[in-house]
């Protein structure tokens, strides 16, 4: 149950999205979600798509922005306990592979979602508040910032 | 790239005891590495070189259902969590009581989530009470939970004759009394059990000075220091020989006990990639070029640090290209042979003796003796002035106690057998059983299909799992079959790593080997674990020589074309 025996890394959360096939899994989970969603009878082809941005965003903001620390004690003394997983990741870097998968793939996400819609202004609306919710978050501006001291503590 | 000395070797004959006199015996070699009479053998050597080839890995797939695995494991987690805090599920975790909810939390409650929600489920595969010595057939208490493994209660029952694969009795010297413990006894009733006192103050016998001398032939150095705690010996002492404004070129892979020391020290710590000489020359020239970080300034030091046998990996050095790259950027060697000390070599005298170099080639040998030697402690060995230096200067000889007399006389003992002190021939047979045992089984792990990690020389055998719910399977089905194996996972593993660990050990016999092979063959049909299955061969296989002179196996391999 030690942290790192292995692979003596402190913070196993900087590096699990650089591992091999993780892109992959979060790409088929989408897609997963998205089968999921298609198959409801009630819902039309739109609605799934704009329940699937949703749901993905809001996945991706509880995951990555809003849950804090490690899950697991670290033997650096509770150093990350107050950053969020996205400012873990790659010990801080901005600019890594890892980052820009994850900041590009909401976006490619919203685009598919547009089309589907056929630009529909109110699925419009939806979806680009679902998008700016995760996309603001992952500024290199913002790291470390907490807008009116939300998720501070 | 630097040019390797791959043709160096050294002799690595036994020395007369007698003529060591405080100074090492160096007429058999010369300063470059090269030894003139054992030149002659370089063949012999040639034909055992480890040879380093990166790792199989696994199909996309595995990574991917792993990974899904975890993501499901998450998500149940907090819906259990949420039916805790709601009194849906009876609550057997930790909790704040209710009068100090207005207090400051006493711990951190997400930094338990994956103990209580994923490591709870399957903890009964580790922490089992051992109740017998740890020889190739122990004895296991065993243990029952009646709550989903939060509580576990003994039976009373013992699984008895269990073929132990876990513990690091590589030389298999850890073992029942026998006649050749009887100095062991009288040191107890000499000495008792202990000195409660310092290096530095009282706690320094003549049976520590005796150990030491006994260890410095052994390594072919001038001089060595003993520790009563292994984990501290690189805590405790890498402190002491760099500091701030130096730095540590560290493998990632090193043990937690040296990023510790590393981290002590004050020094900087950059890792390199595992085994990887082309990175750690990269590293090299770069720290040269720029110097410290700010002033660049020229570093004070720079120190090496690697293992011989990684524990977790079963990987081996590739040290000729460490100690190259050492020479040509004029930085310092620390070594920690924790694991290979005692079973990787000709004669057991670690990697340094695999590879062929010269004793003067490492800076600084470090080693345990909880391994081979079957006691407990370490050691730091090299040049007197370092040894001397670190007798004013450790840690360890200042608020440490010595190592036990007890303690001291079996590792003078399991010294004595690997040394074959006496005409004792017990301790080159069991270094030459312990390599046989181990090229057997790797070959016969990988021939069924097993990803198999680390070098063909290591006497840790680690089996590639990669789900967690394989980890714990794996150990759970081993042991309704009498076989203790150690499974390891994440986060002491990368996340999708998930392994089970053999440590081979010389007392192991052909027929244990067999009826865990058997074992493990079936569940890793089981679980579908054996991810590069070779196709079956229609020809007998032959495991040793003796084989041509099996009546029964000659019979078997004549009747094949009938079928």
């Amino acid at each position: 149950m030690n942290v790192g025996v292995a692979h003596s890394e402190v913070n196993p959360n900087t590096r699990v999205m650089n591992s091999r096939g993780m892109w992959l899994t979060y790409a088929l989970g989408v897609g997963l979600l998205h089968i999921v969603l298609l198959s409801i009878p009630f819902c039309s082809v739109p609605v799934a798509w704009t329940l699937t941005n949703i749901i993905h965003n809001l996945g991706m903001y509880v995951f990555l922005h809003a849950v804090k620390g490690t899950p697991f004690e670290t033997p650096d003394q509770g150093r990350a306990r107050l950053l969020t997983h996205w400012e873990q990741l790659d010990y801080g870097v901005q600019f890594t592979s890892s980052r820009k998968f994850f900041t590009i793939s909401p976006i490619i996400l919203y685009f598919l979602a547009s089309f589907y819609t056929k630009y529909d202004p109110t699925h419009f609306i939806l979806n680009t508040a679902s998008l700016l919710s995760v996309l603001i978050p992952k500024m290199p501006q913002l790291h470390g910032v907490r807008i009116f001291g939300i998720n501070k503590y | 790239m630097a040019n390797l000395n791959d043709s160096a070797v050294t002799n690595g004959t036994l020395h007369n005891p007698k003529t060591q006199q405080g100074k090492r015996q160096s007429t058999g070699c010369v300063k470059n590495g090269i030894s003139k009479e054992a030149q002659q053998n370089r063949k012999a050597y040639a034909e055992d070189k480890p040879v380093f080839e990166p790792y199989q890995e696994a199909p996309l797939y595995v990574y991917v259902l792993t990974y899904m695995g975890y993501g499901i494991g998450i998500l149940f987690g907090y819906l259990r969590d949420f039916m805790r805090n709601w009194g849906i599920e009876k609550c057997n975790a930790a909790v704040e009581r209710e009068e100090q909810k207005d207090f400051v939390p006493l711990y951190q409650d997400f930094e338990n989530f994956y103990k209580r929600n994923l490591y709870m489920r399957i903890r009964d595969s580790w922490s089992h009470t051992v109740c017998s010595a740890p020889e190739p057939y122990m004895n296991v208490m065993e243990k029952v939970t009646d709550d989903y493994n939060w509580t576990f209660r003994h039976t009373g029952k013992v699984i008895e004759n269990i073929i132990n694969m876990a513990s690091y009795n590589y030389l298999g010297l850890a073992g029942k009394y026998d006649d050749s413990m009887v100095r062991v006894k009288d040191t107890l009733e000499k000495y008792g059990v202990g000195v409660a006192s310092t290096r530095n103050e009282m706690g320094t016998l003549d049976i520590h000075k005796e150990l030491e001398d006994l260890m410095a032939e052994f390594l072919n150095v001038e001089a060595v220091m003993s520790f009563g705690m292994g984990f501290a010996t690189n805590a405790m002492n890498i402190p002491v020989f760099v500091g701030k404004g130096c730095l540590i070129l560290s493998d990632e892979f090193n043990h937690t006990s040296v990023i510790l020391g590393s981290r002590l020290s004050g020094a900087v710590i950059r890792p390199f990639k595992h085994n990887n000489a082309e990175n750690l020359e990269k590293l090299l020239r770069e720290a040269i070029i720029r110097g410290q970080p700010g002033t660049g300034r020229a570093w004070k030091k720079i120190l090496i640090v690697v293992e011989g046998v990684y524990s977790m990996e079963g990987s081996i050095v590739n040290l000729a290209q460490i100690v190259a790259l050492k020479k040509k950027y004029k930085a310092y060697l620390y070594i920690d042979e924790a694991h290979s000390i005692g079973c990787t070599g000709p004669t057991g005298r670690g990697v340094r003796e695999l590879f062929g170099l010269d004793p003067e080639d490492i800076d600084v040998y470090m080693g345990t003796f909880t391994k081979s030697f079957s006691g407990s402690g370490g050691y730091i060995g090299g040049k007197k002035e370092i040894v001397d230096y670190l007798r004013m200067q450790s840690h360890s000889t200042t608020y440490a106690t010595s190592m036990s007399p007890v303690v001291a006389a079996q590792l003078i003992r399991s010294l004595k057998i690997t040394m074959g002190y006496e005409g004792n021939i017990g301790g080159m047979e069991r270094i030459q059983q312990l390599k046989e045992n181990i090229k057997y089984f790797r070959r016969r792990l990988k021939e069924m299909g097993f990803i198999i990690y680390g070098n063909d020389f290591s006497p840790v055998i680690p089996v590639l799992l990669y789900m967690p719910a394989k980890v714990s399977a794996f150990s759970r089905f081993l042991l309704k079959k009498k076989i203790s194996v150690v499974v390891v996972g994440f986060p002491a593993t990368s996340l999708p790593e998930g392994r089970a660990r053999f440590s081979m050990s010389s007392a192991h016999t052909r027929e244990m080997l067999d009826t865990v092979l058997e074992v493990v063959d079936e569940l890793g049909d089981l679980l579908n674990v054996k991810y590069f299955p070779l196709k079956k061969s229609g020809r007998a296989i032959l495991y040793n020589k003796e084989g041509f002179d099996n009546e029964a196996s000659f019979e078997e391999m004549h009747s094949e074309p009938e079928a």
